[in-house]
């Protein structure tokens, strides 16, 4: 059975003046930020390291394949065997769900570099660190922040997974509290936020996009 | 200075020549494509190099820029010389004053761009991105990306050749201003006999890895050497009866 739409925003309305809800919220998104931080340095760093080196490839990139083929949410067992419930656990879980999508999309947009304008970078005589920050970097950030946007949605399901079980506060916490209940109403409220956070880092996502990439003729608006 | 260059790919003074080629040899493999090729040019000579294709023109070209390396003889050029290449290979990410002072290590990075975007013609474009120009403009802005370097020595790589026939006349005015204005030395590599005609000094024309033939303007400017001739020299028609 389905609650009302009314009686869900008025349950809304009461978690979030009486009850815990904004914390619930806050503690939820904290999760992410620190999963998504975590997962996105491990995996913007392996893959710069790949992008660049051919060693770094041959001793790194078929391991991270090989964990790559898991769907990481296979893995939970491991992981709360390895840390326990806990905050470490969800975090991690984010972590790793994020790494891939940026991992993979940092390797490819530095392999996809123009290879004659990292030439002309030679002939102007730019130095190594000059030729990554003027050319290899921007030329390969497209191809990173279509990373960065899927290792968003994939941080919501890591999310989700990982405070279905076993958390003591989160969103997840709650729906899966309303469950003993039989709360419906609050059940679905929070499948309702948990929707609104996706559509909002995903415009984030995109506003990353249209600033970053203001000289590409896909993105930008600027003229 | 020369960072990258093989250790024969030497220093000169100052106020020598723009570039001086001895017993160039450059090789992929067991294939030789460059075999002893000498070659000296002066600051302010425009040399024009002819030549069908594989026949090392480009090859030379490259070795000059001191990016590749070479397996013999020496190159010796006060500095690196500048290139512009058949594409404009604009960073289309960086706006027209960032392309243009690409590599620039100086302060007024923004003005001396600035200056080198007016003399081409569009000092009025400094913000803008290379997307929103054309392909005779990008390839102005490619110049003026040479020149604000202050080469001794300029190469060009077909820059003209993807260019329509009315932009490219205007874009060999403007190269022969801007020359006459820095008195670069310039290699240009062409496919195009008549460019190489109305530009150059100096007319060479490479076959299997070594210059065949070598035809110098008159003092007053005038080229004696007429399109058919150059085009024997080419082997493209056989000799003309005159």
């Amino acid at each position: 059975m389905l609650p009302a739409p009314s009686k869900v925003i008025r349950t809304a309305f009461k978690l979030a003046t009486t009850g815990t809800l904004l914390n619930d919220l806050g503690v939820s998104l904290l999760r992410a930020a620190a999963g998504f931080a975590l997962g996105a340095a491990v995996g913007g760093t392996l893959g710069i390291l790949v992008g660049f080196s051919r060693i770094a490839e041959a001793a790194i990139d078929r391991s991270v394949q090989m964990i790559r083929a898991i769907p990481f949410i296979a893995s939970l067992p491991l992981v709360i065997v390895w840390l326990g419930v806990g905050e470490a656990e969800k975090i991690f879980l984010v972590a790793l769900g994020v790494t891939f999508p940026i991992y993979i999309n940092t390797v490819l947009g530095i392999r996809q570099v123009d290879p004659k304008l990292l030439e002309l970078g030679r002939v102007q005589g730019l130095s190594s660190i000059q030729l990554i920050s003027r050319i290899i970097l921007p030329g390969a950030l497209p191809s990173i922040l279509t990373g960065v946007r899927y290792a968003l949605a994939t941080a919501w399901l890591a999310l989700v997974v990982a405070e279905t079980i076993g958390a003591q506060s989160g969103i997840g916490f709650l729906a899966m509290d309303a469950r003993e209940f039989l709360r419906t109403d609050v059940i679905v409220l929070t499948i309702v936020i948990y929707a609104l956070i996706g559509i909002a880092a995903d415009a984030i996502a995109r506003l990353l996009e249209r600033r970053l990439l203001a000289w590409h003729p896909n993105y930008g608006t600027a003229r | 200075m020369n960072v990258h260059a093989t250790p024969r790919y030497a220093a000169s003074s100052e106020s020598g020549p723009a570039v001086v080629v001895s017993s160039l040899v450059r090789s992929y493999g067991s294939r030789i494509v460059i075999e002893k090729l000498n070659l000296r040019i002066e600051r302010g000579e425009f040399v024009a190099l002819l030549g069908e294709s594989g026949c090392g023109k480009t090859t030379l070209l490259r070795a000059l820029t001191g990016l590749d390396s070479i397996q013999g003889g020496r190159i010796v050029a006060p500095r690196r010389p500048a290139v512009v290449f058949q594409e404009h290979r604009l960073l289309p990410w960086d706006n027209l004053w960032r392309n243009v002072s690409l590599g620039l290590q100086a302060q007024d990075a923004r003005e001396r761009a600035a200056e080198a975007l007016t003399e081409v013609g569009l000092g009025d474009r400094l913000d803008d991105w290379p997307r929103n120009l054309s392909g005779g403009q990008a390839q102005r802005v490619a110049l003026a990306r040479a020149l604000v370097q202050q080469p001794e020595l300029l190469l060009l790589d077909e820059p003209f050749a993807a260019l329509d026939a009315l932009t490219r006349i205007r874009m060999h005015e403007l190269v022969r201003e801007l020359v006459a204005n820095h008195q670069p030395g310039v290699l240009l590599v062409t496919h195009d006999v008549d460019e190489a005609i109305t530009l150059a000094d100096r007319i060479l024309v490479m076959s299997n890895g070594a210059i065949a033939f070598e035809h110098r303007a008159a003092r007053d400017g005038s080229t004696s050497i007429s399109r058919a001739e150059l085009l024997a020299e080419l082997g493209v028609i056989s000799h003309s009866p005159n």
